[in-house]
């Protein structure tokens, strides 16, 4: 690779010192002054009920209160990929905590002490608490009867009558043929609850309609430009456009895609509208956060493979079934993800994958860290190590056999990328001594390692865009404008990187901030994995674009030969005249004045747009032939070495190993901090997060007293983060992303050393200690 | 969420005026002290108080006083001066190390041991230490001060025997000589902090003597008098402490709830005292 | 509600403060008070988002009401780098420590008070300090590095 002086670099995080000095202001940190007010929210107590009255005399009669607005005051419903959700419920509610009315007050604890006053008379109704029963031919409920009336992606099959918000077919080959080749078939059902982003900040968001007709949203979100077109147009029956909506996002406290596309904000939206001039506030407590916000959702996957006995992959089946929530408007696109590349990392000719998304009356799923690959890989990498031992196979050598190659046919016809699989593989094992089990440290503890391999592609739809403008101050400074999110991966400095390497500025000297939908331009969302990648190449281009100004400039003004142009250390210097050397702060706003006293020039202004032109979710309904919806796959292993105590059932992560190939790391730092971070979100996922659901559709445990999430105390005695470069040839310096995937090995890594150390093989997560020692016997 | 209903905050800076205030108000009146307990009940809104007595500003209640034969743990001394002290880890090791169980550094400088019997919450860390160090709960009111045996405080979850206008000024743990070991293991769900599921305090005393309780598997921390009963004049081999947990059903009723279930809770309470005495007679 | 009047020593300024019984030391401090670092993040002293310097020691102020503040001392972390960032802050910025950056105050006054009263704290001090701190992007390991490189211990 070239010599490259700012990409590949461990800069500093612009945004380092005002996290470290307190100064960073998130949503609740905002002031808006004595004039604003609190929303509370009143929620549903029952899972699944019919909405027979709802009566707010007592809570307006609170001194205080200003208004009490119920779904009558907005029958609209919103929806990234599928609108089937509304802003307050209908005539029904769907999960326990469905926001049902708003009460709006003068301060905090009036609105909430008015919220407990508004009287909710419900038809209680039998809920559909688990998917296999809800997906079945003649459901006791069916969540949505009007599924038939919902406008959706034309990429979703919702099948009206149901509750299969959408089914994706993937089919290639025979798989009648290839299980007749095999030599051995392995058959087996895994199952994944749900999850919890736990991001520490929880969502917040306000809203302020003035009177100019203009509505203001600032939100913690990681899709201002996504939120402000659904704000526009759930709201459109008010008279708002776009050119009146504007969204402003400070920094975000953790998003892990549970700040992704649009959940309770539409409430400070539509709440706004009802206190023309008066910002008012909705912030969500931890508990809301547990229960109305996203969830990962859960998943029961059934998977059936051909072998020979050499190992190579004959067929594969893959049905997995989904429990999606009471609305699946984004969570209807993680099943399609997975629906196109449950093959994991491999190379099968023969496929049959179904993936399902079925209604229940539980939380809404969405998006989360991996979208839907780490629930799919746990099943997967489970199954191939099982396969492994069946066949008397090295658990790396029988993935080193399949593992896909650049060119190969991926599961919905499109190509692979280039990639470095196998040599992730490789590194992971070395990095956790696999040849070198330590003993174990007492007669009670058994050793085991185990690893897996991973691959993710962002899940976008086909025209997914990044612009950016990058202008510059009168002393050669830049500000960056982009509308993808510093949610804490540290695009804010990645970005400042790139355009640095492109114009010699360094990135100290550089501003990139977080947006306002009005003064940035569009950015899709920033989820998938695909800021660097996309929002990067749009920063690259805004640099060039710039960079050939600069030199339009120079040769304008001074008549000089622009190809012998380059830049260095803020100037504009020439290869034929080693004498020349002109500092952007003299010429970049003010122009190069010429011998008559006129200028030629101007301020400098880059524009940089990109949007894959090669995306395409046109395909064959029936088996997904055709289309190219993935852009690109990044892809990894994961390995660890564990000790478990028998008795106990207790896991200790000795050694945890994980190499993702990013293309081009922009920074090793941050990247490492992926990893680390990733790495031990999965941890937890496979160990100790359980999120548990009463019969009644109740979530028992939201809050952090009984809902796991790591410690300091919880850190693998040793994380070896390994990066991996095999360039991604549409990239910006050829980088590709790695925030998600870093989880997503995890938890298969974790079950298969586990079954290494004590024969043991647990198919459902998570593997608890409790759940670990009765799989023993012990009890 | 924050606290909704409103109350009366009083800060009296002597027992006189803590006791007038307790007695005035009796069960209307709740008694503020570290707060990481009451604090959550009154955001809960499970407890609605009239009246909240702070009784950090009364003198000498933050103090641990070594006698000749106790240590008096004043009861508004957190569980971060229990771990800081010098004398404690020397004389009362047990009692620092539950103390360093309890949930985190920043809840343990202002939680207290005092505040955590008084809660008597079945999963509490102090009940099974101070039981196995037939420790006293020092009780004042108006009429005087009395002593209440720890086995006789804890009367049910969240109930103990301090009646309405009384305070709880100390807890006075005799030393006891014959103590040669001790070990305090709790269960949790992971190395973070967490409530115990099951736990188990053991001393081990010369003469093969053992004291054994266990906490958060019954309503109430309990002694196991049968497993001593059973392990007194014994030697800790193999086959004794196969016999020990082999009875631990007999002493304790754990239940299920989202934490852990009967069955774990019982194997565990099995193994931990296997492993426990293991320890505390220095055999691990 | 009636209010109570409570005198405290905020980062080192005296203040004369009206706060209600049941408004907790974080609602004062945040709204009151203005000083944003200190966070809500759960309420329940489960995240230690709300950290700050009581007196000296580190506690969760979601659990303290606002009444009892009276006569203490108190620091946030705008108080603590109120001169200037100190060395960990520094080393912290240097090691690009926090991502989201919303447990870095708690965490920080977590870590000032293990370094103030400790100057060479091992790993298992560090963890202890912050182990009630929690966060959820970095996977705690740059944080404890710079713990240990301003303690003159070195990266792990």
């Amino acid at each position: 690779m070239d010599k490259l002086k700012y990409v590949g670099k461990s800069a500093l995080r612009v945004d380092g010192i005002e996290k470290i000095s307190g100064a960073a202001k998130f949503i609740d940190d905002i002031e808006f002054g004595p004039g604003l007010l609190y929303a509370a929210i009143v929620e549903s107590p029952h899972a699944y009920a019919r909405i027979r009255g709802i009566d707010p005399k007592k809570a307006l009669a609170l001194d205080g209160v200003v208004k009490v607005v119920t779904g009558r005051d907005f029958p609209y419903r919103f929806g990234l990929y599928m609108k089937d959700r509304w802003v307050l419920a209908q005539d029904s509610v769907r999960f326990v905590g469905e926001q049902v009315a708003a009460v709006i007050a003068r301060d905090k604890r009036t609105a909430l002490r008015a919220a407990k006053l508004v009287e909710v008379d419900y038809e209680v109704l039998e809920p559909m608490l688990e998917p296999l029963g809800a997906a079945g031919s003649e459901p006791p409920v069916i969540v949505h009867p009007e599924l038939g009336d919902y406008s959706h992606v034309p990429w979703f099959f919702p099948k009206p009558g149901t509750n299969i918000a959408h089914h994706r077919k993937t089919r290639k080959g025979n798989t009648d043929r290839g299980f007749t080749a095999a030599d051995f078939v392995l058959e087996d059902t895994y199952t994944v609850p749900r999850f919890a982003h736990c991001a520490i900040e929880t969502h917040g968001a306000v809203g302020l309609y003035d009177h100019s007709g203009r509505l203001t949203v600032w939100t913690a979100s990681q899709s201002p430009h996504t939120q402000r077109h659904v704000f526009a147009e759930t709201l459109a029956p008010l008279g708002l456009t776009h050119k009146d909506v504007r969204v402003i996002t400070p920094y975000v406290g953790g998003g892990f895609g549970g700040k992704a596309g649009v959940t309770m904000e539409i409430l400070a939206a539509a709440l706004a509208t009802s206190v023309r001039g008066s910002p008012v506030k909705v912030i969500w407590t931890r508990e809301q956060e547990f229960y109305n916000t996203y969830q990962r959702q859960g998943v029961i996957t059934k998977i059936r493979t051909g072998f020979r006995k050499d190992g190579t992959i004959t067929a594969l089946e893959h049905t997995l079934v989904w429990d999606a929530g009471a609305y699946v408007e984004y969570g209807a696109n993680v099943v399609n993800a997975v629906g196109l590349s449950a093959t994991g990392p491999y190379r099968i000719d023969n496929l049959k994958i179904d993936s399902i998304c079925v209604y229940t009356n539980l939380p809404p799923g969405g998006p989360y860290r991996g979208f839907g690959y780490s629930e799919m890989i746990f099943g997967l990498e489970s199954h191939m190590n099982m396969a492994a031992k069946k066949l008397g196979l090295d658990p790396i050598a029988i993935r080193k056999k399949n593992a896909i190659k650049e060119g190969d046919t991926l599961a919905y016809g499109a190509h692979m990328n280039p990639n470095g699989l196998m040599q992730s593989i490789d590194k992971a094992a070395k990095a956790i001594g696999w040849n070198k089990k330590p003993r174990p440290s007492g007669p009670d503890k058994a050793v085991g390692r185990g690893i897996a391999l991973f691959w993710k592609a962002p899940a976008m739809p086909p025209n997914a865009s990044s612009s950016v403008f990058l202008k510059f101050s009168e002393d050669g400074s830049i500000n960056i404008l982009a509308s993808a999110m510093e949610i804490g991966q540290g695009f804010l400095t990645a970005m400042a990187q790139i355009a640095a390497e492109v114009l010699a500025v360094s990135p100290e000297r550089i501003r990139v901030e977080t947006p306002d939908t009005d003064r940035n331009p569009y950015e899709w969302q920033t989820v998938a994995s695909h800021i660097t990648w996309s929002c990067g190449n749009a920063v690259r281009r805004a640099a060039l674009d710039a960079r050939e100004q600069i030199f339009d400039v120079v040769e304008r003004g001074l008549r000089l030969d622009r190809d012998a142009l380059y830049l260095e250390k803020e100037c504009v210097k020439s290869r034929t005249d080693a004498s020349f050397s002109l500092p952007l702060r003299d010429f970049i706003i003010n122009g190069i004045m010429q011998e008559d006293g006129t200028f030629r020039g101007g301020p400098v202004v880059g524009r940089g747009m990109f949007m894959p032109e090669f995306s395409s979710a046109k395909s064959n309904p029936e088996t997904s032939q055709g289309g190219h919806p993935n852009v690109h796959y990044t892809t990894g292993a994961g390995a660890c070495m564990i000790e478990v105590d028998r008795k106990t059932g207790r896991v200790k992560v000795l050694k945890a190993a994980l190499a993702v190939d990013g293309g081009r790391i922009i920074n090793p730092s941050l990247a490492k901090g992926q990893v680390v971070g990733g790495l031990l979100q999965g941890l937890a996922t496979v160990l100790y997060e359980d999120m548990r659901f009463d019969s009644k559709g109740r979530l028992l445990n939201p809050n952090f007293t009984d809902y796991k999430i790591p410690t300091a105390h919880d850190l693998p005695d040793e994380v070896i983060p390994i990066l991996v470069e095999v360039p991604q040839p549409d990239g910006p310096f050829g980088a590709r992303g790695i925030g998600e995937h870093t989880m997503i090995p995890a938890a298969p890594m974790i079950a298969n050393a586990l079954d290494d150390a004590l024969g043991v093989r647990i198919k459902s997560m998570p593997l608890t200690a409790e759940k670990i020692a009765r799989a023993l016997g012990g009890f | 969420m924050p606290i909704l209903d409103g109350f009366e905050y009083h800060r009296p800076g002597t027992f006189e005026e803590a006791l007038e205030l307790l007695e005035k108000f009796k069960g209307r009146a709740a008694i503020l002290n570290g707060g990481t307990d009451l604090v959550v009940e009154l955001k809960d809104g499970r407890k609605k108080p009239d009246v909240v007595v702070d009784i950090k500003a009364i003198a000498g209640l933050d103090g641990i006083t070594i006698e000749k034969g106790r240590a008096l743990i004043g009861a508004g001394v957190t569980f971060g001066a229990i771990i800081q002290s010098k004398e404690l880890e020397k004389r009362l090791p047990l009692v620092v190390e539950a103390a360093r169980t309890v949930g985190s550094s920043g809840l343990r400088n202002r939680a207290t041991m005092v505040g955590n019997i008084c809660s008597a919450v079945p999963c509490l860390d102090s009940g099974p230490v101070l039981l196995v160090l037939d420790a006293d709960v020092i009780v004042r009111s108006r009429r005087g001060e009395h002593k209440i045996p720890v086995g006789r405080w804890f009367l049910g979850p969240r109930k103990t025997a301090l009646k309405p206008g009384e305070l709880v000024t100390a807890v006075s743990i005799p030393f006891e000589k014959k103590i040669r070991g001790s070990c305090f293991m709790k269960l949790g769900r992971y190395a973070g902090e967490d409530l115990a599921q099951a736990s188990v305090a053991i001393a081990a005393m010369r003469g093969a003597k053992y004291r054994i309780a266990f906490g958060a598997v019954g309503p109430v921390p309990l002694r196991a008098k049968k497993i001593e009963a059973f392990l007194a004049g014994k030697k800790i081999s193999d086959k004794v402490l196969s016999g020990a947990s082999g009875r631990v059903d007999r002493e304790i009723s754990p239940i299920t709830d989202i934490r852990a279930s009967k069955e774990y809770r019982l194997h565990m309470c099995r193994i931990m005292l296997e492993r426990g005495l293991k320890k505390a007679v220095g055999l691990l | 509600m009636k209010k109570i009047t409570i005198k405290a020593k905020i980062n080192g300024e005296q203040r004369t403060l009206e706060v209600q019984p049941m408004e907790t030391l974080l609602e004062v401090l945040r709204e009151t008070l203005g000083l944003k670092s200190p966070k809500c993040g759960c309420d329940r002293g489960d995240c230690g988002t709300c950290t700050v310097l009581y007196d000296g020691r580190a506690v969760r102020s979601c659990l303290i009401l606002a009444p009892e503040a009276d006569g203490r001392e108190i620091e946030t972390l705008e108080g603590i780098c109120r001169d200037g960032l100190t060395p960990l802050q520094k080393k912290m910025h240097e090691l690009n420590a926090f991502q989201c950056g919303f447990c870095a105050p708690g965490m920080i006054v977590s870590a000032t008070e293990l370094l103030r009263r400790n100057k060479k704290p091992s790993e298992g001090d560090i963890k202890e300090a912050i182990g009630g701190n929690l966060c959820r992007c970095t996977g705690y390991e740059p944080i404890i590095d710079a713990v240990k490189a301003v303690s003159g211990k070195g990266r792990r």
